[in-house]
């Protein structure tokens, strides 16, 4: 056998592979099982003990377009468990691009359950249930100064609303009536709510993010400064899983949906490792 | 006059900085709120100013000069000017003056960033899984134990991460999980640690004026 070629295949022809290996489970989907990571049951119990009626949940973005496939799913599905155990939910961006991916959300997961309402105490009533507080920018200003005065960072909300007037604000002041703070992250906006807002004012931080970030958060998740953590797509889908699981809400679940294109394109990385390392293995020996 | 006015402000605005964490009276807060709320964010202003002037001024240098690959640096400028001006005159779903829509086509900012900013960003770090696994198979070679080591717990893990791992065996998402928790945690506590140290240590020499390199002087 002619080790050598194989050894140097082109490169095109993994790139085929690749995407044939991700279409393919996307297109004819089946269902595998997620399970669920210590981390990512951290989170949900946290983000489940809060008492709605005395504090909100937080989601704080600083996530782009770039992975919005990974980062997105996560909050969508913070948005449908704080909906659901009518926990306040405030939102903020922390770059400006993509702030408008929030608002999206938002939308979503709103018309989600006001389809489903009956009345208007089972509706989710922005202003309410609900409050996107746009963008502010250095991150580190709205960050230190949620600490002394939500409303007064963020004067007006995403769509021009002055905070201050909103219902849901009028027993929200600062970090002392959030109950988590999960910073949904392609970069490392966690770790700046920990060594920022921890640190002063005590506010507990949970992390949502890409896979690749996630090894820079797990000292912290074994300290306690963050609560708890969904790691990449495969966080998103056992977070979606628990949801739907405690609250049997339906809806699309698309990291749960991506699960199976990803385990594929794991599969076929390892399989062209495998045959990458019996090519060298071979020629070498051939040399020898 | 151009070291020590630079110099005096660091150390001044270096010190109240610190001050805020340390001593937690109204008067230091207050100031560092100020300075916080106010000046960072004119600074920021300035820099985003900066940032955008000098883009400009580069990728007009590099049509000028006809370097590798020039003409997508009007592909650059062309869209920065015409985003820009929808932006500006167009309001971001179109509310201003400027027309942002011929016929059933438009062109507004959310319309631009829902249909080329997301699909664009997503396909660019969509290639990223097209290149390591191409990286992975010319380089990730079990050339010693050590690289072996690496390997195994490479397919650990990413097996780890997929349902796939526990349809296979129960065992294999555990193993990914202690690597994450155990080995992975005291490698990146120790980089950490390393890391705030040299800072820390980085701090002092500046605030001390010892380490003035970023003053221009070379020093």
């Amino acid at each position: 056998m002619n080790w050598e070629r194989l050894r140097n295949v082109d490169r095109r022809i993994i790139f085929l592979a690749m995407g044939l290996g991700i279409l393919i489970p996307l297109l004819f989907p089946v269902e595998l099982p997620v399970g669920a990571q210590r981390i990512t049951t951290r989170l949900f119990e946290t983000v489940d003990a809060i008492d709605g009626q005395k504090q909100c949940l937080m989601i704080s973005s600083d996530y782009t377009p770039q992975t919005e496939a990974e980062n997105h799913p996560m909050t969508i599905a913070l948005l449908r468990h704080g909906f659901t155990r009518r926990i306040p939910v405030l939102l903020n961006a922390l770059y400006v691009e993509g702030a408008p991916l929030l608002a999206d959300a938002i939308d979503q997961v709103m018309g989600e359950f006001n389809a489903r309402a009956t009345s208007r105490e089972d509706s989710v009533i922005y202003g309410r249930d609900v409050v996107y507080l746009g963008w502010q920018p250095p991150p580190i200003v709205p960050i230190l100064a949620m600490g002394e005065s939500i409303a007064g960072i963020y004067v007006e909300d995403y769509y021009g609303n002055r905070t201050d007037s909103l219902e849901v604000m009028q027993h929200i002041h600062t970090y002392d009536e959030v109950g988590i703070v999960v910073a949904i992250t392609g970069l490392a906006a966690p770790l700046w709510y920990v060594q920022l807002a921890q640190t002063k004012y005590g506010v507990a931080v949970g992390a949502a993010c890409t896979a690749v970030c996630a090894p820079d958060f797990y000292p912290y998740c074994a300290t306690g400064q963050i609560s708890g953590m969904m790691a990449g797509m495969k966080g998103a889908a056992e977070y979606e899983e628990m949801v739907d699981e405690q609250f049997a809400l339906g809806g699309r679940r698309k990291a749960t949906e991506g699960m199976v294109a990803q385990s594929a394109a794991h599969l076929v990385i390892m399989a062209f490792v495998i045959l990458g390392n019996i090519s060298y293995f071979a020629s070498r020996r051939k040399k020898t | 006059m151009r070291e020590k006015i630079p110099l005096a402000l660091l150390i001044i605005l270096g010190l109240i900085g610190l001050t805020d964490r340390f001593m937690p009276h109204p008067g230091p807060e207050a100031l560092n709120q100020y300075l916080r709320d106010t000046l960072l964010r004119i600074i920021s202003a300035f820099a985003l100013i900066l940032g955008l002037g000098n883009l400009i001024v580069r990728h007009f240098n590099r049509i000028k000069r006809k370097e590798e690959h020039w003409p997508h640096s009007y592909v650059l400028l062309g869209s920065f000017v015409l985003a820009s001006i929808i932006g500006l005159f167009g309001g971001v779903s179109g509310e201003l003056w400027f027309p942002t829509s011929i016929g059933g086509f438009q062109f507004d900012i959310t319309t631009i960033y829902n249909k080329i900013l997301i699909p664009l960003g997503a396909s660019m770090f969509s290639l990223l899984a097209f290149y390591m696994a191409s990286a992975a198979y010319r380089s990730f070679r079990a050339r010693n134990w050590l690289a072996a080591l690496l390997l195994i717990s490479a397919f650990i893990v990413m097996l780890g991460q997929v349902p796939l791992g526990a349809y296979i065996s129960p065992v294999i998402p555990e193993i990914s999980q202690w690597i994450m928790e155990v080995p992975n945690t005291a490698a990146k506590r120790g980089i950490e640690l390393g890391i705030i140290l040299g800072m820390l240590a980085t701090l002092l020499k500046i605030l001390t004026g010892i380490e003035r390199s970023w003053l221009g002087s070379g020093r």
